[in-house]
């Protein structure tokens, strides 16, 4: 099948996808509303820290908040192309993941198609709001490039994000189940980066650079965008982000491919 | 040529062996011991265009295993399997579209959805024509009923409707063959009849080949002329319903109501199994002695106010195969 009939097909599963969540309304609207309030629940305890602190290693309250947003910013849009990866542990258990694979078509695509979830939104409401804000209070000087480069980063931020969802889901092809794995990775990994990475020791730094490539989903381009010093990294790190983003994701496809391969050889 | 090539086909399984107790699960966390378990095991059949044929076995035979294997869902761990020509597990998308696939347990229908959306998206995915989508709706509307409810979402339909539009569902891109997985599982009887009358009418007007799992044996003796029995992930009879029937079906109930005259019922050479007040079911063996000679020693000492006699059902047939193994029969 041609790309342009992929594409098309993608639009028509996921508008599916969408009239079936709006089948819940209200489950729809409250996690919206919960996920604004979880998130200003965040910024507010960072306010409190900083109100005591005034900075946290070089950065202040403001710059944090941006750097939050920015991280807030491309998990919703990975939420909404990526998330029921998560549920794939589910599928397999249930059986209902055979499915995928007596259909023409190629089962990654399939299986990311089959839900949108349009329920970020909250996401999006929070951070295009901080974004607001926050411009205003600091002297960001925005331009085309840094609005170009802010949407490259946001994209490599979805694909690390996405990358590391779908690693997490592979991990069912072997072990049937995987949601544990996503408390043990993706949780804490995400947490690290609603701080500056340059608080934290540098093993830790080292790793979320290097090993779980979270630096580069906000930390490494956002203080490209503000400015602001990398130490331990060199200065033009945050430009490579979409590159690591792709290289990432890709490493990340193949990993559940050889999954699938995997179980179709046991059928777990 | 047959479009079901099955050549000694073997599937083995590595399964963790499982402790018992708390010590014995903290050991299988560190160390986990592996034992090879062969689900499917050295079967071969053929399948010819346009048959109908119940895979039978008890649970954990094989049978969904094999289905897998013909499916491209499970890569066989060595054999031939030949389906429409292609190698299912190498062809997985292309035999995709030569294969239509019902596990009757689980839907393939957008549950959240009107009916109808199913079939659209499905008409996507598959890429059916315009015109054929148009031509096989108004087929299954006209024999399956489905008009009255596709605009009903999935999840509200009853299990006899849902069943429809899923065989209607797996059969919209005209595939050459079916496969079927318990399909009637859960239906009551009125809704199985009319599932029973549409697979067959589809196997009679499009020659649609058919593979039908099921535990039904109704299932299998309304719609098979062929069925492939497995145990044990080998093949124990491949062949027509009539000859195990006649082999393994020797034996016969008689179901007798006699007047009470406080005489005692006895019969020699059948073995009285139940009495429920004047109501006596006797067993016997119908290469021994005929039901007549039976009859006629009861009324020697009772009336007998009504008759019945009663064939072995397929079910007991098969549990005996299972228990006994197909051999030769003693008597023919």
């Amino acid at each position: 099948m041609g790309i342009i009939k992929y594409i098309k097909l993608y639009f028509r599963l996921v508008s599916a996808g969408v009239r079936a969540q709006m089948q819940y309304r209200f489950a729809f609207i409250m996690r919206i509303v919960g996920m604004i309030t979880a998130y200003t629940g965040t910024a507010v305890t960072m306010w409190v820290m900083l109100y005591q602190f005034q900075q946290l290693g070089s950065w202040n309250f403001y710059e944090m908040l941006f750097l939050f947003a920015f991280s807030i910013l491309s998990w919703g849009f990975c939420i909404i192309l990526f998330f029921h990866f998560r549920s794939l542990d589910t599928y397999i258990l249930n059986g209902t993941f055979d499915r995928f694979l007596v259909r023409p078509i190629h089962p990654f695509f399939h299986f990311m198609a089959m839900k949108f979830d349009v329920a970020s939104f909250g996401q999006f409401i929070f951070s295009i709001f901080v974004f607001i804000w926050v411009s205003g209070v600091l002297d960001i000087g925005w331009n085309v490039e840094k609005f170009l480069f802010l949407i490259a980063a946001t994209i490599g931020g979805v694909l690390i994000q996405g990358g590391l969802l779908v690693m997490i889901s592979a991990i069912a092809f072997w072990t049937t189940k995987s949601e544990q794995f996503y408390w043990v990775a993706m949780y804490p990994a995400r947490n690290l980066t609603y701080y500056p990475l340059v608080i934290y020791p540098k093993v830790i730094q080292w790793i979320i650079a290097f090993v779980i490539p979270f630096g580069f989903v906000n930390y490494f381009p956002v203080s490209v965008i503000l400015d602001k010093d990398v130490p331990f990294f060199p200065s033009y790190i945050g430009y490579l982000s979409p590159l690591v983003g792709v290289i990432f994701f890709t490493i990340a496809y193949f990993i559940w491919m050889f999954g699938l391969n995997h179980y179709k050889s046991t059928g777990s | 040529m047959a479009i079901i090539e099955v050549e000694h086909l073997h599937k083995q399984f590595k399964v963790a062996k499982r402790e018992t107790g708390i010590i014995g699960a903290l050991k299988s966390i560190v160390n986990r011991e592996f034992i090879t378990k062969e689900a499917v095991k050295d079967i071969s059949f053929s399948i010819e265009k346009g048959e109908m044929v119940g895979y039978i076995g008890p649970n954990g035979a094989g049978k969904s295993t094999t289905i897998k294997m013909l499916t491209g869902i499970l890569v066989p761990s060595s054999g031939k399997v030949i389906v429409n020509g292609l190698v299912p597990y190498e062809d997985r998308q292309k035999n995709a579209k030569n294969i239509g696939v019902v596990f009757g347990q689980r839907t393939q229908l957008w549950w959240d959805l009107p009916t109808i959306e199913s079939f659209e998206l499905l008409k996507e995915i598959y890429r059916v024509p315009d015109s054929l989508y148009k031509k096989n709706m108004d087929i299954f509307c006209d024999i399956l009923g489905l008009s009255e409810f596709l605009n009903t979402p999935v999840r509200q339909l009853s299990l006899g409707q849902r069943m429809r539009a899923d065989i209607a569902a797996s059969l919209l891109h005209d595939p050459p063959i079916l496969f079927l997985d318990e399909p009637t599982i859960g239906l009551d009887v009125v809704a199985k009849e009319k599932m029973r009358t549409f697979i067959q009418e589809i196997n009679r007007e499009k020659n649609v080949t058919v593979i039908l799992t099921t535990h039904d044996m109704e299932d299998i003796e309304k719609l098979c002329q062929r069925m492939v029995l497995i145990d044990h992930g080998q093949k124990v009879y491949d062949g027509d319903i009539l000859t195990v029937k006649n082999r393994f079906g020797t034996s016969r109930t008689l179901i007798v109501d006699v007047e009470e005259n406080g005489k005692e019922l006895q019969v020699r050479g059948g073995e009285l199994i139940k009495e429920e007040g004047n109501r006596k079911w006797i067993r016997f063996n119908r290469f021994e002695i005929s039901a007549s000679e039976i009859i006629h020693q009861i009324t020697r000492t009772h009336n007998i106010t009504d008759l019945t006699v009663e064939e072995p059902e397929i079910e007991t047939i098969i549990s005996k195969i299972y228990q006994e193994g197909f051999k030769e029969p003693v008597i023919q």
